[in-house]
């Protein structure tokens, strides 16, 4: 093994389980706060603490880590430059720092959904992974399901939910078959749906 | 050089689409051009047997030979021809529809490349790579689905997109099932004697394809889509991506023959079946908006495929696929009828609001009730005699169940006729608007389909004998 990869290896196995609870912290932040140039920060953040973990699943492979947070931000670009177009077609303005409505209901959830993830993480261990990723992989389910429970009408979110489930997949997946066709097929649906989300944005309001 | 079947198939039509992506500014050239394409290659699928070489100028193409893409295959073996030649034909018939509904649409490049996907989940033999096309084709999709369409004075309407983000969300809850299936599978393959690994897989797989045909509990997104959803792309995802899952699970059950001889089998298909006919018949009998019934419409007639399945006998299994092959035909009309009267709503389908329709647009009513009477699958249509086949097969088993099948079906016909009710009523004076102004090839489209739904209807033996012959392919349910 390259030194670098050395490196790299025993960087991620160290930081990992605080990149699994920053995931879930920005994910957190994207379900409080509805000011929508916060929630494409978070997202992009969010990236980076996936990438660690894919770092991690490809420890031979380091260049997959980083593809996976190149194709996130530029995700993240499609869908802030779609909800930019959005905003000015509804020419909303908000305040910085609006929080979301129902915010102490949406605390209790967060709450309820950080401990399902992290007794789930400890009852129903997931095979081949490590503990922390299993942590990661429930957390971005859980963050999935409060994304599509909760926001169902907004595109962005509902998105980013999508594209939690597809990472909480993959470094499931990967973790045991990182073959490159289902990579690059990966890569290429992640892609997919970040446009298919703009789209979707933008479609709302082009009427 | 030598061309193996699956790249000329998914070579061409993603070619295709690429082109036709660079024509959208001529929607009769476009569409015509996609429908050259999609019966073409249901006429070469048709025509040129899997085992020879056929040379086409600088190349020659195998249509048997696999394609070999980082160790995985992609093969067009004889029991994937008819399905194929489905997609294709199914295709070919919904961009003739919307070559006057939808002008300068993406739908037609876009479809194309959902066709090439779809076909390709049919050719390789790993379920995760058709799971992983099957959601590409879904999000490909949400495209066409949600593209605002524009009215004869000019005005465009649509803009809800609540239909695809449903549809979005349940393609992609589906997929990590069908992905963890595969991994259990080459599990089992090493460790043949444990069978919980099977159970496991049992579970995720029949989950992943209950979300994937809008299995009850997971029916929202068939209405939602139906409601917001451009019309012909919403017969497009109930006919060709829906129908492709169908030929999936069927191929899972040939393939994996754990799965057919679980003693739960013919139980779990007949349960799901009915509770989806029934809830889909009380839904439909109680819509005030013509989308809606659409979906549920759609709803009763997978609860009766999969009944038919839940037989367990091959005659179950024709019928199921004579309830797929009639499909299109049902839901080009609804389409044709519903794009005309949401035109006359101003984008609103809602039934208050298009009291009198019938009146300003008599042959999108006449299309939109006939399309209804079939998806029903009430006298004199294609419909008719696989439901009637499919109740006399029941009725053998369970008198009982084939009552409740049939409450189903009338439900979808109790909503239709209170719609149609509505349509007939003329309205208050301020609700009198102007008559929709009627593309005459539109009219001609109807008929056509009218007529061949009626031919159908009365001669159903053609459409039998395909499926017939198609059921035979599989033999899970042989003695």
């Amino acid at each position: 093994m390259r030194p670098f990869s050395l490196w790299l290896e025993r960087f991620s196995q160290f930081v990992s389980l605080p990149a699994a609870w920053g995931i879930f912290l920005t994910g957190a932040l994207i379900y409080i706060v509805s000011e929508w140039r916060i929630r494409f920060l978070a997202l992009i953040v969010q990236y980076a603490f996936i990438g660690v973990l894919f770092a991690r699943v490809f420890d031979t492979r380091p260049e997959m880590a980083l593809m996976k947070i190149v194709v996130g931000w530029l995700i993240c670009g499609a869908l802030l430059l779609s909800e930019r177009i959005r905003r000015v077609e509804q020419r909303e303005l908000e305040p910085v720092g609006r929080w979301a409505a129902n915010l102490p209901f949406r605390f209790l959830l967060l709450i309820t959904a950080t401990v399902v993830a992290r007794l789930a993480s400890q009852r129903f261990a997931l095979p081949y992974v490590s503990p922390d990723l299993g942590l990661a992989c429930f957390l971005l389910v859980v963050l999935a399901v409060l994304f599509f429970g909760t926001e169902e009408e907004d595109p962005g979110v509902v998105g980013i939910g999508v594209l939690n489930l597809l990472a909480a997949l993959e470094i499931f997946y990967f973790a045991q078959d990182p073959g490159l066709l289902v990579s690059g097929l990966m890569v290429s649906l992640n892609l997919l749906v970040g446009l298919a989300i703009s789209y979707l944005t933008v479609a709302e309001v082009a009427v | 050089m030598t061309l193996p079947g699956p790249v000329f198939l998914m070579g061409g039509l993603f070619g295709g689409a690429v082109v036709l992506q660079l024509l959208r500014r001529w929607t009769g050239l476009m569409a015509w051009l996609a429908v050259v394409i999609t019966g073409g290659m249901s006429l070469f699928i048709a025509l040129v047997p899997l085992g020879r070489r056929l040379s086409l100028g600088p190349v020659t193409v195998s249509l048997g030979d696999p394609l070999n893409l980082f160790g995985r295959l992609l093969i067009i073996e004889p029991v994937d021809r008819l399905p194929i030649m489905f997609i294709g034909t199914t295709a070919a018939l919904i961009f003739v529809i919307a070559w006057r509904l939808l002008p300068h649409s993406n739908f037609f490049p876009v479809g194309l490349a959902i066709v090439a996907l779809l076909a390709g989940s049919l050719m390789v033999e790993q379920v995760v790579f058709a799971a992983l096309m099957i959601e590409m084709a879904a999000v490909l999709t949400v495209f066409p689905l949600h593209e605002p369409v524009e009215r004869a004075d000019g005005r465009r309407y649509g803009g809800r997109i609540k239909g695809g983000l449903q549809y979005l969300v349940y393609a992609t809850l589906a997929l990590p099932g069908l992905m963890v299936t595969q991994l259990l599978l080459e599990q089992f393959a090493i460790f043949p004697a444990d069978l919980q690994l099977l159970r496991t897989a049992t579970i995720l797989l029949s989950l992943s394809l209950a979300l994937l045909l809008g299995a009850v509990p997971f029916q929202s997104w068939l209405s939602s889509v139906a409601t917001d959803g451009s019309p012909p792309v919403v017969t497009f995802l109930f006919t060709i991506n829906v129908g492709t899952v169908w030929f999936l699970l069927l191929a899972y059950l040939e393939t994996y023959r754990w799965l057919s001889v679980q003693t739960a089998f013919g139980s779990l298909f007949t349960s799901v079946g009915l509770l989806m006919m029934v809830i889909g018949g009380a839904l439909a009998a109680s819509q005030r908006r013509l989308g809606r019934l659409v979906g549920y419409a759609t709803l009763v007639d997978n609860g009766a495929m999969f009944v038919a399945i839940g037989t367990g006998q091959v005659a179950g299994l024709s019928l199921t696929l004579i309830i797929l092959m009639a499909r299109p035909l049902a839901l080009g009309l609804m389409t044709l009828g519903l794009d005309g009267l949401r035109r006359l709503g101003k984008g609103s389908d809602a039934i208050d609001q298009l009291a009198g329709a019938a009146w300003r647009a008599p042959w999108r009513t006449l299309a939109f009730m006939v399309g209804g009477v079939a998806m029903a699958g009430f006298p004199l249509s294609p419909g008719f005699a696989a439901r009637w086949g499919l109740y006399r097969l029941m009725a053998e088993a369970s008198l009982f169940q084939a009552v409740l099948a049939l409450v189903g079906s009338s439900g979808v016909m109790m909503g239709l006729i209170s719609a149609v009710r509505a349509l007939l009523t003329p309205g208050s004076g301020s609700d009198r608007g102007a008559a929709l102004t009627e593309d005459r090839v539109v009219v001609i489209l109807i008929f056509v389909l009218l007529g061949c739904t009626l031919a159908l209807g009365l001669f159903p033996q053609p459409l039998s004998q395909v499926a017939l012959q198609m059921a035979q392919g599989f033999s899970f349910f042989a003695p």
